[in-house]
């Protein structure tokens, strides 16, 4: 069974008397352990589909599984619950808490799911952040960090619960091209590691590069669907 | 715990915001405690005015003498006994015991005349119980059985009379006949209880009875204890000992009317408080808002991690609890500071009573030393606290509905 299953699912925004689709049908099914791109052109569809995906937003029509389940009925404490154990969420503008340091805001995160004694989360964390290649800046608040260290905290912070599925929307808008190759390798190894499912939205050739599957979107309709080795 | 330890960091954000809304707080917080610091320090002066100048601890007088003593009858006054002496005596906490005879007094000084409180008084019992003698400004107590008189200083000022005048006092006696006392004046006091200033006129107790034609009767006794406290229980135990009619009032029952005026004043203290606490809950509400609009995007990521709506609105809670608890700090500490000062130094009533002609009904004049009370600190710490964490909640609750998407996509 995939991990996601979309079925002909619609998304229409209300702009005054106006009504913008977003989404126009999309069918899609996702696999556990999978790498995936969207990309596509700006208004094309790809951060309300990233949306849909995160249980962040919910479709006008059409179904989302999730896990074997419908997530379409759950109402918003649902939903909240389904993200804090199973979803990861990686943004384009990082969204680290700025007055905790780099360890508390990953900590921030795992102490959601309240599974763990204060030992084991700090051994975890620190593993992590260390896994990242920041476990010599723990103490440090995000305005202490570059670029590409919130990114790699933001990233660790989406893993640190081991999620089934990890989102990110445009992780590398806003770093440059080293950096952005640092993070993706960062992903990469943790997909590969941890087997945990990451889906990107970007506009970026170079994260394109790195996915095993790129699904093209315009119009709010999947227009390409590849698959690489 | 960690939801809490946020908040803490997170008034470590905007600390000029944070600190200035801590000090409307603090600002509101000050106001009630100097306020109440006042109260506590009329309400001292005032019941020890009383108690040291009027009522003393107890009074024992006849109940029908009583329910008419502002009428200053004289008619049911009690003949002292030894028997009722000795079950005074028997009182808990008892000190001393005197006598007393008040009566009606039109004060002429050839001119004009004044309505007076005339009051006789055993010249050597009194100064146990009462301390009149201390307040003499100029001259000195009158002499058992003369015709001397002392009045207040403020009262010899109004009838233009000085020390060694004679103050004719026109008297009726108890078979309703005139009487008149010349009384020289030989001593003058100041008291700062403004009503004995202003309209009592002190004689020795013999040359009362003696010119009202009553023989050896008193109006009624009056009792010193060691302590206030023991006053209300004390009468009540009395009461039951005594015969004949008489019975045993406590200062409180002579301060009655200013017990009732002091209650509606600490009421208006806490209206006061909760007027500016209001005040500083907009303010709070402003901050929460403020806060939750520049974190618009943390909160759209928190939501997204999965963080419920009660979570993001016990962070908000937890932060305005954080602002509370600095304004009460400070609050407290400027509170202190201006009690220490108003307590060092007093307060001089003068200049809010014009020179002390308007007592708003307090028996108070001069200075007064504001009073404390550690419980009016926790209740107004504690107040402080609740007023700012349910000013939060509406505004934390607004931040937590928003939509997660809307939020992340904030700009």
């Amino acid at each position: 069974m995939p991990l996601i299953k979309l079925k002909n699912l619609k998304k229409t925004y209300q702009q005054g008397k106006i009504e913008v689709p977003a989404l126009r049908g999309i069918n899609l099914e996702i696999e556990s352990g999978e790498f995936t791109t969207i990309f596509g052109p700006s208004g094309s569809g790809k951060t309300t589909l990233l949306n849909m995906i995160g249980c962040l937003d919910k479709s006008t029509a059409g179904e989302i599984i999730f896990d074997e389940h419908s997530i379409n009925d759950l109402n918003n404490r649902e939903l909240a619950e389904l993200r804090r154990y199973n979803l990861g969420f990686i943004f384009q503008s990082y969204n680290l808490i700025p007055v905790l340091t780099a360890f508390e805001n990953v900590e921030f995160a795992i102490r959601l799911t309240d599974k763990h004694s204060k030992k084991e989360r700090k051994e975890k964390v620190m593993s992590l952040l260390e896994e990242v290649g920041l476990g010599d800046m723990a103490d440090r608040r995000p305005n202490e960090l570059s670029g590409g260290q919130k990114q790699r905290v933001a990233v660790a912070r989406a893993l640190i619960k081991e999620p089934k599925l990890v989102l990110a929307d445009e992780p590398t808008a806003n770093l440059d091209s080293e950096t952005s190759k640092e993070v993706l390798e960062l992903m990469k190894k943790m997909n590969s590691e941890l087997n945990t499912t990451f889906i990107f939205s970007t506009h970026d050739p170079q994260v394109m590069d790195y996915a095993r599957r790129l699904i093209e979107i315009k119009d709010g309709k999947i227009t390409k669907d590849q698959r690489r080795d | 715990m960690f939801f809490l330890k946020m908040a803490i960091k997170n008034l470590s954000r905007h600390k000029r915001r944070t600190v200035i809304t801590a000090l409307i707080i603090a600002f509101a917080i000050l106001i009630y405690i100097l306020t109440e610091g006042l109260m506590i320090g009329m309400t001292e002066m005032s019941f020890n005015n009383i108690i040291n100048l009027e009522s003393g601890h107890l009074q024992v007088a006849d109940q029908d003498y009583w329910e008419d003593r502002r009428e200053l009858p004289l008619r049911d006054l009690i003949t002292p006994s030894a028997e009722v002496e000795s079950e005074l005596k028997k009182t808990a906490g008892f000190i001393a015991l005197t006598e007393r005879l008040n009566f009606s007094v039109n004060l002429n000084n050839g001119i004009d005349e004044l309505p007076v409180t005339g009051i006789g008084i055993d010249l050597e019992k009194d100064s146990r119980v009462f301390e009149l003698d201390q307040y003499l400004v100029e001259g000195r107590m009158p002499e058992s059985g003369s015709s001397e008189v002392i009045m207040g200083a403020k009262l010899a000022e109004l009838m233009d009379f000085r020390l060694g005048d004679y103050a004719v006092m026109l008297i009726r006696t108890e078979e309703k006949t005139f009487n008149t006392i010349d009384g020289e004046i030989v001593g003058l006091f100041n008291t700062p209880h403004p009503s004995l200033n202003e309209s009592d006129v002190f004689i020795s107790l013999k040359t009362a009875q003696q010119s009202l034609n009553v023989k050896d009767k008193i109006s009624h006794y009056v009792l010193r204890l060691e302590d206030r406290e023991q006053a209300v229980k004390a009468a009540a135990d009395l009461s039951q000992r005594l015969e004949g009619g008489l019975k045993a009032y406590s200062w409180k029952d002579a301060a009655e009317s200013l017990v009732t005026m002091l209650e509606m004043q600490a009421i208006e203290t806490q209206v006061i408080l909760a007027i500016i606490l209001t005040m500083a809950a907009v303010g709070i509400v402003n901050t929460v808002i403020l806060s939750a609009l520049e974190r618009m995007e943390e909160l759209g990521m928190m939501k997204a991690l999965g963080m419920h709506q009660r979570e993001i609105v016990y962070t908000f809670m937890g932060e305005a609890a954080g602002i509370g608890i600095i304004g009460g700090l400070m609050g407290i500490t400027m509170g202190s500071i201006g009690l220490w000062i108003f307590n060092f130094y007093g307060l001089d009533m003068s200049a809010l009573t014009a020179g002390g002609d308007i007592t708003y009904g307090f028996p108070l004049s001069g200075t007064i030393y504001l009073g404390w009370e550690i419980s009016s600190f926790i209740f107004v710490f504690a107040y402080g606290v609740s007023v700012s964490v349910l000013a939060s909640i509406f505004p934390a609750l607004w931040a937590a509905r928003k939509d997660p998407v809307k939020a992340i996509y904030h700009r």
